[in-house]
């Protein structure tokens, strides 16, 4: 006879949300720059928008940061991005 | 009567619910909802709303009631009037609110939820577009799923499938459905309660769930009594046991053990207590471990990217040699009665050894153990952690037998714990280098240093271990405070 066992993982249901379209072409598109605040990534983030303005002629550049690495982004930080064509986030130190 | 406006899909409102079902008991509560009929009625199902709830078509109440966030609570008089409001969730608030119409409390400080947090901007407010809102999450939802039963199938051994397909790398007991309904004591509960849900993941940690990793993990039933709040205490948004489980860093959970309990289930204190000397100990942390792997998805092999790792992740737990520290015991530090048994959570590194055999005074004993203070985190790296000093009984009863006091002890460590400028010198790009700005020069014995410490209460001492040897261990912290991960002591 087989054993029965009550299954200890997660069984949570999940929302999987489709991805938007990939873009084309960063032309003319508003792009986000999310700094998680952590040494250097303003390092890293500046030479990208220097790049994203002068090399993929986006219009606009948004740039933001989390308060904290160690915690997920506000809520705020995320609605701010919502709208966004584009958003690169600076993960490491 | 109190007025609610709520999201279905915002988790803040959803924290709220279980509040305003204890509110509605005592007094009118009404809730009006900005979403439509389908996730409203979702929404009331999942969470058992046990007040009525309205929605708003158009918005319009909501306009009119200039709310700017959602929850937000209108406490109104007989003729209609605003005699208080509030956005978002807030357990003083809706204490304040319960006692305004007579109820007794309704939130406790203790039951795993923050004290406080911000809401979601309300319907009205927000940018229109098509098709952004998809169906709500059950996030928030008191109830979850029954677990389902997987089958291992004749040919297989059921220890080499748990091995496998549940283990931390170790093996465990088969959560046989007899095994579990053991575990879960025959008490009248309802096994699909959500005790809560696990970071990184926020996996629904049902009691059933939780019993069957408590099973595999060799748990006594009796020990649910413990692991039920363990569970709430290690989601506790201060801890942020997400930050702690996604950290490239050493931390793993810490479980300090303090009270009656510590005899009554039989945890360990005195000697070995960071090892493998009691079930009790063991069988929790690991427990607890299993949990936010299964449960929590903190995968070792992907999610859970810590560096180098920590013995700790397969179960760090001790309990407080309270019979040998010659002070009040830890959890009396914390504001709880010493009758009271608790539990304290700390993001911590592996214990750091710390050998004193000759010295005779607190102040020697104390220096030998700030050298070690100095390097938690890493040594020039000041302001940013926090420590746990485990005082081994010998220490203690030497620091104790000159007459001081735990409080003169820390603040000694505080004073006496710094990094020596000259370590700077040399190292403009080294880490905590780039921060010097930032820190407090003092003098330690002569030497121009910088404090390690933020605060004498960055430092927390308590007293384990056997009575023969001098040893005491330093444990250092992951990122520390409410930018990182603050230390939770909660009740059994």
């Amino acid at each position: 006879m087989p054993t029965k066992l009550i299954n200890p993982m997660n069984e949570t249901p999940v929302r999987v949300s489709a991805p938007p379209a990939r873009l084309r072409s960063l032309q003319g598109k508003t792009v986000g720059l999310l700094d998680i605040s952590k040494t250097g990534g303003n390092l890293f983030l500046d030479r990208l928008e220097h790049l994203l303005r002068e090399r993929h002629h986006v219009s606009n550049v948004v740039r933001t940061m989390k308060p904290t690495f160690a915690k997920p982004a506000p809520t705020a930080i995320i609605e701010q991005l919502r709208s966004l064509d584009a958003v690169v986030e600076a993960l490491a130190d | 009567m109190l007025l609610v406006f709520f999201e279905t899909d915002c988790p803040t409102c959803r924290l709220a619910v279980p509040y305003l079902n204890k509110l509605a008991r005592g007094a009118r509560v009404i809730g009006i909802s900005q979403d439509d009929d389908a996730a409203t009625k979702q929404f009331t199902e999942q969470l058992a709303t046990a007040f009525p709830v309205q929605r708003d078509p158009g918005l319009a109440l909501s306009r009119r009631f200039d709310l700017k966030f959602v929850p937000s609570l209108f406490l109104l008089d007989h003729d209609g009037r605003v005699l208080l409001s509030n956005f978002g969730f807030d357990k003083s608030v809706l204490n304040q609110i319960a006692d305004q119409l007579r109820c007794a409390p309704v939130a406790d400080e203790f039951d795993g939820a923050p004290q406080s947090k911000p809401g979601c901007m309300s319907r009205h407010l927000e940018p229109k577009a098509d098709g952004e809102f998809g169906p709500a999450l059950g996030i928030g939802s008191t109830r979850g799923l029954l677990a389902s039963v997987v089958e291992v199938s004749d040919g297989e051994d059921a220890f080499e499938y748990c091995f496998r397909a549940f283990g931390d790398a170790l093996p465990v007991i088969p959560p046989t459905p007899e095994r579990v309904a053991r575990m879960l004591g025959g008490a009248a509960v309802d096994r699909t309660e959500v005790i809560a849900r696990v970071p990184p993941c926020y996996g629904e940690a049902t009691i059933e769930k939780i019993a069957a990793n408590a099973v595999m993990a060799g748990c006594v039933p009796e020990m649910m009594r413990v692991l039920l709040p363990l569970v709430r205490a290690v989601c506790d948004e201060r801890l942020n046991i997400h930050g702690v489980q996604a950290t490239t860093h050493f931390a793993a959970p810490l479980v300090i053990i303090n009270g009656p309990i510590r005899k009554e289930l039989g945890f360990a204190c005195r000697q070995n207590v960071f090892s493998n000397v009691a079930r009790a100990n063991s069988t929790l942390g690991r427990a607890l471990q299993l949990i936010l792997l299964n449960i929590g998805g903190a995968r070792p092999e992907g999610i859970d990217m810590s560096t180098l790792g920590n013995p700790g992740k397969f179960s760090y737990c001790i309990a407080e040699n309270e019979e040998a520290n010659p002070w009040e015991p830890f959890h009396v530090e914390r504001g709880f009665p010493a009758e009271q048994s608790t539990m304290t959570l700390f993001a911590a590194e592996a214990p750091h050894g710390v050998s004193e055999h000759t010295a005779r005074t607190p102040k020697q004993v104390l220096q030998s153990i700030s050298y070690a203070l100095a390097t938690v985190w890493t040594y020039r790296a000041c302001l940013g952690s926090e420590a746990v000093v485990v005082l081994s009984p010998e220490h203690a009863r030497t620091i104790h037998r000159a007459g001081w006091s735990k409080r003169q002890a820390l603040e000694f460590l505080f004073e006496n714990t710094g990094v020596p400028v000259r370590a700077y010198e040399d190292a403009p790009d080294a880490e905590g280098s780039q921060l010097v700005s930032k820190y407090k020069e003092i003098l330690i014995r002569g030497e121009r240093c910088y404090q390690k410490f933020r605060a004498p209460e960055s430092i927390r001492i308590l007293v384990a271990g056997g009575t023969a040897g001098k040893f005491s261990a330093v444990i250092g912290s992951w990122a520390a405070g409410p930018r990182g991960s603050e230390m939770v002591t909660y009740p059994i």
